[in-house]
């Protein structure tokens, strides 16, 4: 018992950091969720310069680490004199770095429907506003929303991150803890199992809904 | 001064320093991941203890952020009196994290081939290695690489965390010379792109792979 004191006296200040890491990802999941539908929508839908501006950016932050990004705002805002409080800088980074994968799972979302789908949709004389609300993004958006769930579980991993450019949220309080009290395994354990807490209960919701899409077929 | 040549010039040869410590890191993370992965994946597929243990470590290391991992690694490790280099370190949370995906991924490959494969192999008059070796495997690697690039993409990208832990990789490299010189537009530039040409080598390599290893008995 005793050698898990640090643990029991820090709980609590625990506690708030996985409340702001929450807070954190949620903040970001969602301007990240609308930009990546808008960059699906505008890859499959949209001209050949927008949909290769996409794709090239797409590509490009898929192949660049989260945290040199992060990093890189961190030193780039005092630099350009935006004054943006450190919260909504890194909001605004997971944002468009998240965007990327969204737009890839909604993509595969919407292009595994089958063709008849659209066939239908127009045998029926809808137009293309029709199609896409009535037909094409209810199946689609249950089609995607596993992969949804499971890339929000990575975005709650993801925010640990920012402790690294100085922002309080779970892994920064737990280090701040550790310096206190010099007991990394205790604390770091106890911070773990709270991100485990919070991710688990998404992959298993996301492994839920795989096996209603897979029942639905 | 952004876009200074001069100053690219000097600050190559040191994030080049960098970029050795980074491409050991992610081809040795690679390579024994390709291994524990499958070992995991294996002891995931019997049946018993060992299976209930394979589960437990899969779904853990998933949903634990891996910067969690490297400080439990790193400062767990030095005070329970097996204090290990900081590169080691990394390499163990790196190897210890992306075998749990890898195992997943094998999973999901072996999954996917249907018993009715196995039972015409059967029926064929195969004997148990000539099924693996002409039916199975085949089509398992087929499916398997494509998850597999893009993991190795991932662990390129998550070699950035050691820097949390002192090792002097790319990150590290470009934050000391970030602080040293204010110069964030040059030293993030060249980060990104060193960051994103080891990333296209994998996936080029990966399409390589896919037209060679897939379906070729």
């Amino acid at each position: 018992m005793r050698t898990f004191a640090p643990l029991i006296h820090g709980y609590w200040y625990l506690l708030r950091g996985a409340g702001m890491t929450l807070l954190m990802a949620g903040a970001s999941v969602v301007p990240a969720t609308l930009l990546g539908m808008l960059f699906a929508l505008g890859q499959i839908f949209g001209g050949r310069i927008s949909r290769a501006a996409i794709v090239t950016y797409i590509f490009v932050v898929r192949g660049i680490p989260l945290l040199v990004l992060l990093t890189f705002v961190y030193y780039l805002l005092p630099l350009t004199g935006i004054d943006l409080p450190p919260f909504w800088g890194v909001v605004l980074v997971m944002a468009c770095y998240y965007a990327a994968f969204m737009a890839e799972v909604f993509r595969a979302g919407i292009l595994s429907l089958p063709q008849a789908q659209w066939d239908a949709a127009r045998g029926l004389g809808m137009n293309r506003r029709q199609m896409l609300w009535i037909v094409i993004f209810p199946q689609a958006f249950r089609l995607a929303a596993p992969p949804f769930v499971n890339l929000c579980a990575n975005l709650i991993k993801a925010t640990s991150l920012v402790s690294v450019v100085g922002l309080w949220e779970l892994t920064m309080a737990s280090r701040e803890i550790v310096e206190r009290t010099l007991a990394p395994f205790q604390i770091f354990i106890g911070a773990a199992f709270l991100y485990f807490c919070m991710c688990f209960a998404l992959s298993r919701y996301g492994k839920y809904l795989e096996g209603r899409v897979l029942a639905g077929h | 001064m952004p876009f200074d040549p001069n100053f690219i010039r000097r600050l190559l040869p040191a994030l080049l320093e960098g970029a050795e410590i980074t491409i050991e890191l992610s081809v040795l993370t690679i390579a024994i991941c390709l291994v524990w992965g499958l070992l995991v994946a294996l002891a995931n597929a019997t049946r018993g203890p060992l299976a209930w243990l394979a589960a437990a470590y899969i779904q853990i290391v998933r949903n634990t952020p891996l910067l969690i991992q490297m400080y439990l690694v790193y400062f767990g490790l030095g005070f329970a009196g097996l204090p290990l280099s900081g590169f080691m370190c990394g390499l163990l949370a790196l190897c210890l994290q992306n075998g749990g995906y890898v195992a997943e991924i094998y999973r999901g490959g072996l999954q996917s081939v249907s018993a009715r494969q196995y039972e015409s192999g059967r029926a064929l008059g195969m004997r148990r290695w000539t099924l693996y070796r002409v039916v199975v495997l085949p089509q398992v690697i087929a499916r398997v690489i494509p998850p597999l690039a893009n993991q190795g993409i991932s662990i390129i990208k998550d070699t950035s965390q050691v820097a949390a832990i002192a090792v002097m990789d790319i990150m590290k490299v470009a934050q000391i010379w970030v602080e040293s010189s204010a110069n964030t537009y040059d030293v993030f530039l060249t980060v990104g792109l060193i960051y994103l040409s080891l990333t296209t080598i994998v996936s080029f390599g990966a399409r390589f792979a896919e037209r060679r290893l897939a379906f070729v008995a």
